[in-house]
C-alpha cells in the first residue's frame, strides 16, 4: 500500500487485481447491474488512487477500499431515488436470473442495512470492520443486519420464495 | 446472529465476481485526464460583486469591486467555485445580486435555482414553472444571458429530448458540469462526530478525508445514529 501512496502504477494494478473482483461483487449487488457496478468501482478506485495519501496505516486495505466504494454506491442510490421519488431500477440492468426474488426483496431493504448485508456476505467482513467502514457502533451494525434480514425474510415469504 | 436459510441465499447471491478485467488501466487513464482538466475553468473566469451579492461571472476581465464587502464576496465566490469544480461542494451559500436583471429573467433564474443539485430539467419545465408555458424560446434566451452562471445553475436546463441545448461557456463545459454533479455527493457524515452535513458545509472543511462517509438521505444517516448539522441543515436541502 505504501507504494500506491507514492503513485506506483504497478502497485496499484496489483491492488486492483487483488480486490477488484470483490469490489465489483459488492457494487453489482448494491446497484443491480454489472455495467453500473463497473462505473462505480472505476470511480471509487480513481478516488483511491488520487487520495492514497488519506489511507490510515492501522486499517486493513480492504476496509479503506470498501469505505470509498460504499460512499460512491450510496450516492448513486441517492441519485436514482431523487430522480423518481422512489428507488429506480439500474440504468443498464442485468438479464433476469435465478436471484430475481432476492434482488426484488433487497430493493425493499433500507440503504444502510443493504450496504451492510452486501459487505457482510460478499467478503464475510466482521462486525468490527463493518462498523469502521460506515463509522457506526458494532451494536448498530448488528441491529441493522438483523433488521435487514428480517425485512428480507418477510418480503421473501410474501413472494413465496422462502 | 443465528444462521438460517436466508443466510444461505444471501451467501450464494453475494458470491464475488472474479474477473475485474482491465479496470486498473481504465482508472490510471482517468487519473491522468482528471489531472489535465482540474481547475482550468476557474483560472479563466472573472467575478464581479456588489455589496449585496455576486452580480457577474464572465470569461473576460471585469472591473474590481469598489467596496471591501464586495471584494470579500468575490473571494468567497471564488473559493466556493473552486470547491464546486473540485467535487467538494454541492450548494452555494454566497448571495447573488440580480437587482439589475429584468423581471421575466429574474423569474427564469429563480426557477433554475429550484432544480436540485445533480438533476436536470427541460426548458419547457422552466417555462411551465414561471407561468408562461409557451415562452420556451424566451426562457432559453433568458438562461443564455444568466449573469451568474454556475451559482444560478442554468447548466441544469436541457432540451426536452435530452439534448444539451446551448451554454455560455460552450456545451463541452455544460457536459462536464453535469458529469461533475453526477459524481459529487450531497450528504456526508463525519465518523468521529456522527454529524451529517451537506457537502460544502463549513464544518466539512475540518473533517479528515478518512472520516468521511456518504449518505443517500438524512433519514438514512439518522437510522444509524448520525444527527443533522445545525449550521447547514441538510434536512432542508
Amino acid at each position: 500500500m505504501g507504494r500506491v501512496t507514492r503513485g506506483d502504477e504497478a502497485a496499484f494494478t496489483e491492488l486492483v487485481a487483488r480486490y477488484g473482483g470483490r469490489l465489483l461483487g459488492v457494487a453489482r449487488r448494491l446497484l443491480g447491474s454489472r455495467a453500473d457496478a463497473e462505473d462505480a468501482v472505476q470511480r471509487a478506485l480513481l478516488q483511491c488512487y488520487l487520495g492514497a495519501g488519506t489511507y490510515r496505516a492501522e486499517w486493513a486495505v480492504s476496509t479503506w477500499l470498501y469505505r470509498i466504494l460504499t460512499n460512491v454506491c450510496v450516492d448513486e442510490l441517492r441519485r436514482r431515488k431523487s430522480r423518481s421519488g422512489e428507488l429506480e431500477p439500474p440504468a443498464r440492468p442485468d438479464p433476469p436470473d435465478a436471484h430475481l426474488d432476492l434482488r426484488r426483496a433487497l430493493g425493499g431493504v433500507p440503504t444502510e442495512a443493504r450496504v451492510l448485508l452486501a459487505l457482510r456476505y460478499v467478503d464475510g467482513l466482521s462486525y468490527g470492520e463493518l462498523a469502521r467502514i460506515r463509522g457506526i457502533s458494532i451494536n448498530t451494525v448488528k441491529s441493522q443486519l438483523q433488521r435487514g434480514k428480517s425485512l428480507l425474510k418477510s418480503a421473501l415469504v410474501k413472494g413465496g420464495a422462502a | 446472529m443465528k444462521k438460517d436459510s436466508v443466510d444461505d441465499m444471501l451467501a450464494r447471491y453475494f458470491a464475488p465476481d472474479v474477473d475485474a478485467g482491465d479496470l486498473a488501466r481504465q482508472v490510471l487513464e482517468a487519473a491522468r485526464e482528471s489531472a489535465r482538466q482540474s481547475s482550468r475553468l476557474l483560472d479563466k473566469i472573472s467575478i464581479q460583486a456588489t455589496p449585496r451579492g455576486v452580480s457577474l461571472i464572465r470569461v473576460e476581465r471585469l472591473e474590481k469591486p469598489a467596496s471591501a464587502v464586495a471584494r470579500r464576496l468575490v473571494e468567497r465566490a471564488r473559493e466556493e467555485l473552486s470547491e464546486y469544480f473540485g467535487g467538494k461542494r454541492a450548494f452555494f451559500s454566497v448571495p447573488v445580486d440580480l437587482t439589475e436583471v429584468p423581471d421575466f429573467q429574474k423569474k427564469v433564474l429563480a426557477a433554475a435555482r429550484d432544480i436540485p443539485f445533480g438533476e436536470v430539467r427541460p426548458y419547457a419545465w422552466v417555462a411551465q414553472r414561471i407561468g408562461h408555458p409557451r415562452a420556451v424560446r424566451a426562457v432559453g434566451t433568458a438562461l443564455g444571458r444568466n449573469p451568474v452562471p454556475f451559482i444560478v445553475p442554468c447548466h441544469r436546463v436541457l432540451q426536452t429530448g435530452g439534448g444539451l441545448g446551448g451554454y455560455f461557456f460552450g456545451t463541452d463545459v455544460k457536459r462536464r458540469l453535469l458529469s461533475l454533479e453526477r459524481t459529487t455527493p450531497i450528504y456526508e457524515g463525519c465518523t468521529s462526530t456522527r454529524i451529517v452535513c451537506r457537502v460544502g458545509c463549513a464544518h466539512g472543511r475540518y473533517m479528515r478525508p478518512d472520516n468521511r462517509v456518504v449518505f443517500a438521505s438524512v433519514d438514512d444517516a439518522r437510522s444509524i445514529g448520525y444527527r443533522p448539522c445545525k449550521v447547514c441543515k441538510p434536512q432542508a436541502a
